[in-house]
């Protein structure tokens, strides 16, 4: 077991320098660089920016060196805990990132709950009332959730809460809790905000789930044990809740471990649409200026979330299922 | 047991029916909005008006009053009293409309660290000199006068008697000199020398004359220099230009304490390593940043303490600003700027439907008119229109040193063709799909007020809809041959005529939607056009590296054109869209001074030495050189022009009705900063 | 779950007058077997009929169309859907009353008056624009058109009209042709690399298998947004919007080919230890005649269920890519571009018709996992 953990530990450290250069090549393949784009601002403000000026910009930020210099430059930063300066924000990456990050958490933990919330009732249902007319109506309404592309549905559900409940517009705070200090109301303000885009992005998962859930329901229910637990006496609620639900939620647990990466970048979408301070406009803003070190760090970011939880995943999976481990 | 096969039927044929249901019932919601409704709108385009420049010493006040918070700060002894803190000539206004009330918080939205403009065109205004709201007339501002030597080659400055930072110490002569001396001429810190600091290629000189009056001396006549002083330019003020170096002057005692001659390179090493910078000059512009430094001293009225790069930018009164109204009130009325990010526009636009936004123009959208309008009574706002001066909101720029393709060049380069297309484009169409028929349509010269104007047949000069003339046009010069779908053929007989056309896309108008409908246009005068939609950056490169036949852009700025020129002409190849699109090669000629690039056709090189020599030559003289430019420009049809004149770029306002002094009309321009010359020191929040 | 036996092509012989129906499960072949258990799921069946619409629109769009998508007009900006009435008197006439525009000064909407008077008639196989049905033949036959003396492309608006005055409807038809087809080349070039590697991988097992696996879990780990706009960014620049689009899409299965490799590398592993692979083995045959002919046909249904699967998740990227401004752009029209254009204020506030083609968006989607579905439990013929 603990050679199994280490091996993989090994292989994901070499698959996360690997994203760290193809991270780096992503940001660097746009024609241009951040001066350019920087200069693309200023030029749509009637400033004219001459071409010495804009070399010597370059200079200022290191932008005049070869690729692989300044990579070189950069994971030698990185390594030492530097990740350096957004040119973009002008501050450091860290602090950047970091006042969206727990935000993004949190998001990313409330859309979980809600699709567990509503997937696994749902699951369960559909499955044991197979083919019934209440099966038809909550799968197809988990799939139409699947199906909405939800930029849009982001768009419409913005607009009717402000137009027929007058709520705040976008964003997780109202404007006078945006930078106050934590407290009890600001977080009631949070969670008041935070519903819209949870549901939103919940509503694609809820499908996925549904499905999967009651695919494994429907095996096992099938199995033998089940209709001993009947035989036997025990209620029908017992025999589904104790044990089949138990091994149907199975694979949930082993891939809870890619819901944050997940998240984080399925969200990217809907965050921009309702101007969240998330981690994913952040970095969809940070490619188009092509503000390298940001970006880079975000991006490097994901790909160690990502393979952190395919290590965490099987990881579980070995430990819960040993039939896995006998294999191996 | 029922079989499941019956279940499933009944099962299904109820959801179907469901979702007939949900369907009819959605048409039924959109059926509502045929219907014509929406509450009465106002008055929208007012009267150009604003607040004056009182120049009458009799009309001076002879006693000031400061805001109540300051009155408090004074006595517990921490300010000097207020007729100190204003200097001893304070630049008095009149205020548009009233004599305004103390307070309030002014909520704006911005869109990120790199929307520093909005906070310069609200609050930045530390000009030298000023336009004042007609945006024809300059004004004085930080300097109370100034006087042009009768040959033109001295201006001299004067300032104001014991005007001071916002910290208090005095602002004078010194920092001028500093910035000039120790900024300005320091090759590291500022290695790109100021153009519009030179006249015909020869730098000017600034120098002290004593602690409140600055001389600039230049070889030849330089007339225009004092527009220069006015106008959003290289020598803008220090809250504008900071960031870059420039501005022409600085605050000496904060910037020498990072300056090696001050306290020698050493220090300044530590200081930048101790702030987590590696290179100095970075060091430098981050500290002289009006919107990222709290620290730096300002002479604005308000003073950025929290910076840009946060979720909020807030800026604060500051206690030693210059200006008060007649009543003697030290400005500004409104004690803070609150701007909070909202990085996506629709969210941006939407909170201003809200009414979470006091005054607005910045980012709105004219598109949502209509929704704006439909609630203003729910946001408790009035929604102005402030229509630009310039001619084209949308301009078509066409390449005439374009060489990739000789064909395609020949036809660039000869006017018929030009002036065909432009007849064949039906400006009130456009004018109504995309400025909800509030544009002028028209040719791509400025406004009708302007001392520059040719006169008003300009206007419309080669710039009807007239396809029976354009096909008469393409026809005589030799574009005869069509084929089975009616498009022309190309005279090398490769095949059609297609010009490869531009555009840029996210952009405050939408520029491919635009040029579609002219692509419909063009099928009438048997043109056809390719349309492509790239990335901004990729537009640049490609303009500065000659590949483009024909892009489409605004020209704002050319109602200044002699401090914007980069639309009127291809002022510059590189880092630049649109003006540079008539032609980067005769850009890099002008640039060069005829060493590089090609000379241009020989309209376009009177109009660039017409425009040169009028920096030097007075008032009267530079207006009829100015008209002259506009009449070439016309004439030859370089960028053809369809709608402008109108509020699309920053020119629909959203005003809370909490505000008092608010103009009916501005003039919105980007050289004037609009609002700066409607004095956002005089608007006050009336409860 | 449990393994499915295979049955092979074994020619059983039949006695003459015992053809039972209950016999002919024996003898039917695998794909009879699935086609039975398919039938079975209605709601497969029915979405089966709504993916085979879809295409049958992209291949008719001109047909079904009643303007040339193109054509503007300011004076049609922003009409909302007319009714089409049905009789006219008692009847059955159908026509659409002629409708006239202005700008209201107050509020600046557009605002249209219906004009009861003029009535337009609506016919079916009416004549309109010209075009050539599947690109060869030339006609100017529509499903639906106005009658003689009027001009479809200024009377008849089944969906509306957007910003620049153009028929919607036309419009969705003719992106709905671009938005289905599309997705096509990049899930049959992700299916192929999909069965070609995981093959590789579940077949030969041992270090070929490892650094497959460890090259999937790269591709896996980089996050597709940044990479899309790389793309987007680096590719040529005269290439045409849809050039560029397909060359996109065609990187973008290059990483979508990791999940169908693992589902047929499992497969792989599972049917290497069968006796009939075994048998070929003994029996001489070549590894790729092993691979070809004997494995890929027993989880070929799988392979099916898993591409009809991917078609969706191609079409929300499409859409969502749009959005983004990094997918199809205008002038090119797709469901993507049209729901683009239709993202923002004033269209959900004033004209929210536009946002109509999120509807074939969410068919589609739907039609697509159902029949997937339906795919895979038919795939499985000897299981529940």
């Amino acid at each position: 077991m603990l050679a199994y953990i280490l091996r993989r530990l090994l292989i994901a450290i070499g698959t996360v320098w690997v994203i760290s250069v193809v991270s780096f090549a992503i940001i660097q393949l746009p024609p241009g660089d951040y001066v350019t784009s920087y200069i693309a601002q200023l030029m749509s403000t009637g400033t004219m920016v001459t071409q010495e000026e804009a070399e010597n910009l370059r200079a200022q930020y290191g932008l005049d060196q070869p690729i692989y210099v300044q990579y070189a430059k950069w994971m030698w930063q990185v390594l030492q805990g530097n990740f350096g300066v957004s040119m973009e924000w002008k501050r450091p990456v860290t602090e950047v990132i970091g006042d969206r990050l727990l935000l993004t958490a949190l998001l990313a933990f409330t859309a979980v709950i809600f699709t567990w919330i509503l997937a696994i009732p749902i699951g369960i249902y559909s499955a044991v009332r197979q083919y019934s007319v209440g099966d038809y109506v909550v799968t197809c309404m988990g799939f139409i959730g699947l199906a909405v592309p939800n930029f849009l549905l982001a768009l419409v559900i913005m607009y009717l809460a402000f137009a027929y409940f007058g709520a705040s517009v976008g964003g997780l705070f109202s404007p006078e809790y945006i930078d106050a200090p934590w407290s009890w109301s600001r977080v009631q303000d949070l969670l008041k905000h935070l519903w819209i885009p949870a549901i939103i992005l919940s509503t694609a998962g809820t499908a996925q789930l549904i499905r999967i859930l009651r695919a494994n329901l429907l095996d096992e229910l099938r199995k033998p044990y089940v209709v001993t637990a009947r035989a036997k006496g025990l209620s029908e609620l017992r025999a589904i809740l104790k044990y089949p639900v138990r091994v149907a939620l199975n694979p949930f647990i082993s891939t809870v471990g890619y819901t944050l990466p997940f998240l984080v970048s399925g969200s990217i979408i809907v965050s921009i649409v309702l101007s969240l301070p998330t981690v994913g406009p952040l970095l969809l803003k940070a490619l188009l200026a092509q503000d390298m070190f940001l970006a880079g760090t975000i991006v490097l970011l994901l790909g160690v979330m990502t393979v952190i939880g395919t290590l965490i995943s099987d990881i579980l999976l070995v430990w819960i299922d040993p039939r896995i481990r006998l294999e191996e | 047991m029922r079989g499941p096969w019956q279940i499933r039927k009944t099962g299904e044929s109820r959801w179907w029916l469901a979702v007939a249901l949900c369907f009819l019932a959605a048409c039924g919601w959109m059926g509502g909005y045929a219907v014509a409704a929406g509450p009465a709108g106002s008055d929208l385009l007012g009267k150009l008006e604003g607040p004056e420049v009182v120049t009458d010493l009799a009309q001076f006040p002879k006693s000031f009053k400061e805001a109540p918070q300051l009155v408090e700060l004074v006595k517990a002894g921490k300010l000097p009293p207020v007729q100190e803190r204003v200097s001893q000539d304070p630049l008095v206004i009149k205020p548009v409309h009233e004599t305004g009330k103390y307070g309030g918080t002014w909520r704006r939205g911005f869109s990120g660290p790199a929307d520093f403009w909005n906070g310069y065109r609200c609050c930045g205004h530390d000009k030298i000199l000023f336009w004042d709201y007609t945006g024809n007339k300059v004004a004085p501002n930080v300097a109370k006068g100034w006087e042009i030597s009768d040959d033109g080659r001295t201006i001299t400055v004067f300032l104001r008697k014991g005007m001071k930072w916002s910290d208090g110490h005095p602002f004078t002569a010194d920092d001028f000199v500093f910035w000039y001396e120790d900024i300005y001429q320091n090759n590291e810190l500022v290695p790109v020398k100021i153009p519009v600091l030179s006249i015909n290629g020869k730098p000017g000189k600034m120098e002290k004359v004593d602690d409140s009056t600055i001389r600039f001396k230049f070889e030849d006549p330089y007339f225009a220099f004092v527009d220069v002083l006015a106008g959003a330019t290289d020598l803008g003020g220090n809250a504008l230009r900071g960031r870059e170096l420039t501005g022409g002057f600085a605050p000496k005692h904060y910037l020498q304490q990072f300056h090696p001659k001050y306290v020698g390179k050493e220090a300044v090493d530590k200081l930048v390593k101790a702030a987590g910078q590696d290179n100095w000059v970075n060091f430098m512009k981050l500290k002289n940043d009006w919107s990222l430094n709290p620290e730096l001293p300002t002479i604005t009225a308000w003073k950025t303490t929290t910076p840009i790069n946060t979720p909020t930018w807030v800026l604060e009164r500051n206690p030693y600003f210059y200006m008060v109204d007649t009543a003697g009130n030290q400005l500004p009325y409104i004690d803070k700027v609150i701007m909070t990010v909202t990085e996506n526009l629709e969210v941006l636009n939407l909170r201003a439907i809200a009414g979470e936004y006091d005054f607005q123009a910045r980012h709105i959208d004219i598109g949502k008119l209509p929704v704006f309008l439909e609630n203003q009574v729910k946001g408790n706002y009035k929604v102005y229109l402030d229509p630009a001066d310039s001619g084209c909101d949308a301009c078509m720029f066409l390449n005439q040193t374009y060489d990739a393709d000789p064909e395609i060049a020949k036809w660039l380069q000869n006017r018929d063709f030009r002036i065909a297309l432009s007849l064949g484009i039906d400006r009130d169409q456009l004018n109504e799909a995309f400025w909800l028929g509030v544009g002028t349509p028209g040719s791509q010269v400025l406004a009708e007020s302007s001392p520059y104007s040719p006169g008003p047949e300009y206007r419309t000069m080669h710039s009807t809809h007239d396809p029976a003339k354009a096909n008469q046009l393409l026809d005589s010069i030799g574009l005869t041959k069509k084929d089975a779908e009616g498009y022309r053929l190309r005279t090398d007989g490769k095949g059609r005529l297609r010009i490869e056309l531009i555009t840029v896309g996210g952009q405050f108008l939408q520029f491919t939607q635009i040029a579609e409908m002219i692509r419909e246009h063009w099928r009438k005068i048997g043109i056809q056009a390719d349309i492509s939609e790239i990335e901004r950056s990729l537009a640049i490169t490609r303009s500065g590296a000659n590949e483009l036949q024909a892009q489409l852009w605004q020209n704002d700025g050319t109602e200044h054109f002699f401090t914007f020129p980069g639309h009127l002409f291809p002022f510059q190849a590189e880092n630049a869209l649109g003006g540079v699109n008539m032609g980067p090669l005769w850009a890099r000629w002008f640039r060069s001074n005829g060493t590089q690039g090609k000379e241009p056709s020989p309209p376009m090189k009177k109009l660039m030495e017409m425009w040169k020599k009028a920096f030097g030559v007075p008032q009267d003289e530079r207006i009829k050189l100015g008209k002259e430019i506009w009449r070439i420009a016309v004439e030859e049809q370089w960028a053809i022009g369809t709608v402008g004149l109108s509020p699309a770029a920053q020119g629909v306002r959203i005003v809370s009705n909490n505000m008092g002094n608010i103009p009916a009309r501005q003039y919105n321009s980007p050289d004037g900063m609009t609002p700066a010359t409607s004095r956002p020191e005089t608007f006050f929040f009336k409860k | 779950m449990a393994e499915e036996a295979v049955l092979h092509d074994v020619e059983t012989p039949v006695v003459p007058g015992t053809t039972d129906a209950g016999e002919r499960i024996y003898v039917a072949s695998q794909w009879q077997l699935m086609w039975w258990r398919f039938r079975k799921h209605h709601l497969a069946m029915a979405a089966g009929i709504v993916v085979v619409c879809f295409y049958l629109v992209a291949i008719f769009a001109d047909f079904l169309a009643t303007t040339d998508p193109e054509l503007s007009d300011a004076k049609r900006s922003l009409m909302p859907p007319q009714r089409i009435h049905w009789f006219d008197g008692w009847r059955l006439r159908p026509h659409v009353y002629a409708v006239k525009g202005a700008r209201d000064p107050k509020t600046f909407k557009r605002v249209y008056q219906v004009d009861p008077t003029q009535k337009i008639p609506v016919s079916v196989f009416a004549r309109g624009f010209t075009y050539k049905l599947f690109g060869l033949i030339p006609t100017d036959r529509h499903l639906l058109g106005v009658g003689p003396g009027y001009e479809a492309a200024q009377t008849l608006f089944i969906l509306g009209t957007d910003v620049q005055g153009r028929d919607l409807w036309s419009r969705l038809l003719f992106a709905t042709r671009i938005s289905v087809s599309i997705g096509l080349v990049g899930v049959a070039l992700s299916l192929f690399l999909g069965v070609l590697l995981g093959g590789v991988s579940g077949f030969y097992g041992g270090w070929i298998d490892t650094l497959i696996q460890r090259i999937i879990e790269i591709f896996r780990s980089i996050p597709t947004i940044p990479l899309w706009m790389g793309l987007a960014a680096a590719l040529p620049r005269d290439w045409s919007i849809l050039q560029v689009y397909f060359a996109i899409t065609i990187i973008i299965s290059l990483l979508g080919w990791t999940e169908l490799a693992r589902v047929v590398r499992g497969r792989f592993l599972a049917l290497r230890e069968e006796d009939f692979v075994v048998a070929a083995r003994l029996a001489g045959c070549s590894q790729m005649r092993i691979i070809f002919v004997h494995m890929v046909p027993s989880f070929m249904s799988h392979i099916i269920a898993a591409t009809t699967l991917a078609l969706p998740a191609m079409i929300i990227s499409e859409t969502s890519l749009s959005f983004l401004g990094l997918g199809l752009r205008p002038p090119a029209v797709s469901w993507g571009v049209l729901l683009q254009q239709a993202q923002n204020v004033q269209t959900v506030a004033i004209s929210p018709w536009l946002m109509l083609p999120a509807i074939p968006v969410i068919i589609a989607v739907l039609a697509f996992n159902f029949l997937g579905d339906g795919l895979r439990d038919a795939a499985d013929p000897y299981g529940h």
